[in-house]
């Protein structure tokens, strides 16, 4: 009973954000080209790396390891993306917010299930076409078919997890507007940071061993490092369990920060506008 | 021109006054640029220590295109970055109106409003690489290329404002062609490395339909290797003039199609 309340209430917000990405589709193909590009671009550069190269291998990796690597993590990136700081700045900013605290909803479940309804459009268009493409590449450089059941239903649920994690860790960097009011400039530098700790700029494998240990218990390598592994088939099985219950604690250890920056910053807002 | 220099003076300070309402958030902007660059470089350092060379071009050739390319990227960021708005809000909110009610071209009373200091990241790191690759090559410098720089740096700038303004233009039809211009603009990081390492197809593209690779890899190869001038920094120059013109005609046209948003 309680259950089908819970979907009552949100299920409009998962509908208005399919709307909304759905009503924008001709910027959201313009946005994805645009993006794409950036892995072109490097597949191009991995390509010429390895004609240089004497040897087959490029620090562990294969020529086709580093394009699923890259296509791969491209798409984790993309779907985990929560735009939960930008969105709650903004409200902050314009004092809107309030609005949302008189509102007979959870603040946190608001965001979730609008951005719930813009990932289920992104993952009929994208899931699909760059995990093909990617097996299709596989099964045409190795001459075999290379796509593992089990391997990509671990995937799913660790991509789950990482989307998940981003989200509440986006909610909390996203309160951090009450204090600084305008987040721009540290919105950016998250991007930076992230992108680098958590290996999609640069593989963590091709680090200092050391450097990439420690970033490996730090909750970034969860958003994306740890999918795209598991996709790849580099973990074994006690690996993958062990990457996955770090990738629990650490959603638990987001939500509860983001509970408790809420339950601080709320108590000083002072609404700017509105 | 003297009356359109004073009037820019005045914008850029407008415009600084209120940058530095905001003082944190402008600085923590400009160190994850720096943070972003450095990584970027980091990232080739990991890629050449592996391999001795990349098609031809060693560590620090590459560090110059890569330098290179960041030069008319900042330009075009400092003076012309209001070119985005145009197209992602602008004319969609019908703000558009003031700048046509004005008593100054709209093309130069957008480019003018905004003046991004942003930008001095880009040109700083783009500087440091130059001069450090320079040093270590040990390029002999001949008077002519200073100004070929130049010469090269500004055609280059011209082709990224060029495009953002044939790009934006197109929200005057639509109201709304902020991601086309995104979509356009992204492809100038494949002029951060040398076109020979794409296939035929993008080679095309990059050097004749949306002529990025001008904007980095041909000019700077000519600073490299001393060859084929003509080509490398003449094609810029051509480039560059044939598609400002075009944009600025498709701006007009553009302008002419208008209608008002507003409300």
């Amino acid at each position: 009973m309680k259950f089908k309340k819970f979907i009552r209430t949100y299920k409009p917000f998962t509908r208005a954000g399919m709307l909304e990405s759905v009503q924008y589709r001709a910027n959201f193909f313009c946005f994805l080209i645009g993006e794409i590009m950036s892995c072109f671009i490097m597949f191009f550069v991995w390509k010429a790396v390895f004609l240089s190269s004497d040897s087959e291998t490029f620090m562990g990796f294969t020529m086709e390891d580093m394009v699923v690597y890259l296509f791969i993590t491209f798409l984790t990136g993309y779907l985990t993306y929560s735009d939960g700081t930008y969105a709650i700045a903004m409200e902050i900013r314009d004092g809107s917010i309030a609005m949302r605290m008189i509102k007979p909803c959870s603040f946190d479940m608001c965001f979730l299930f609008q951005e719930l309804g813009n990932k289920i459009i992104n993952v009929l268009f994208i899931f699909a076409p760059l995990v093909l493409g990617v097996e299709a590449y596989r099964w045409a450089i190795t001459g075999e078919c290379q796509f593992q059941i089990q391997h990509f239903l671990l995937y799913v649920i660790s991509l789950v997890l990482a989307y998940l994690i981003s989200f509440y860790f986006n909610v909390s960097y996203g309160f951090m507007a009450f204090y600084l009011k305008n987040l721009w400039g540290a919105d950016i530098l998250k991007e930076v940071i992230i992108n680098f700790l958590s290996g999609a700029t640069i593989p963590l494998a091709f680090m200092p061993e050391i450097l990439a240990d420690v970033l490996g218990f730090l909750p970034f390598s969860s958003l994306s490092y740890t999918p795209v592994m598991i996709y790849m088939g580099m973990y074994s099985g006690m690996e993958i369990l062990s990457r996955i219950l770090m990738q629990i604690f650490w959603l638990c250890f987001m939500v509860v920060l983001s509970k408790i920056i809420w339950n601080h910053a709320v108590k000083r807002l002072c609404s700017q506008e509105g | 021109m003297r009356r359109m220099l004073r009037l820019h003076r005045i914008f850029v300070a407008q415009y600084m006054k209120n940058l530095m309402e905001y003082k944190v958030d402008f600085l923590t902007g400009a160190i994850s640029f720096l943070l972003g660059q450095a990584v970027q470089i980091l990232f080739l350092g990991i890629i050449f220590s592996q391999i001795p060379d990349l098609v031809g071009w060693d560590f620090n050739e590459i560090l110059f295109i890569y330098g290179f390319s960041l030069i008319p990227k900042g330009l075009d960021h400092l003076f012309f970055d209001n070119l985005w708005s145009v197209g992602y809000f602008i004319v969609r909110k019908g703000d558009f109106d003031k700048y046509l009610t004005r008593p100054i071209n709209s093309l130069f009373y957008v480019i003018a409003e905004k003046f991004c200091v942003d930008a001095f990241g880009e040109l700083a790191i783009g500087l440091i690489l130059i001069t450090y690759s320079v040093i270590q090559l040990k390029l002999t410098i001949t008077w002519y290329m200073i100004p070929l720089f130049i010469i090269s740096v500004v055609f280059a700038t011209l082709i990224y404002t060029a495009i953002k303004i044939a790009t934006s233009a197109i929200s005057f039809w639509t109201k709304a062609s902020g991601h086309i211009t995104h979509m356009f603009y992204m492809t100038n990081d494949f002029s951060k490395y040398p076109t020979t390492i794409y296939n035929k197809f993008v080679k095309n593209i990059i050097t004749y339909v949306i002529p990025f690779a001008f904007t980095a890899y041909y000019p700077a190869s000519f600073f490299l290797t001393g060859e084929n001038p003509l080509f490398c920094i003449g094609g810029t120059v051509l480039a560059s003039t044939i598609l400002f013109a075009v944009s600025v005609l498709i701006w007009n046209r553009g302008i002419k199609a208008y209608e008002s948003a507003g409300s």
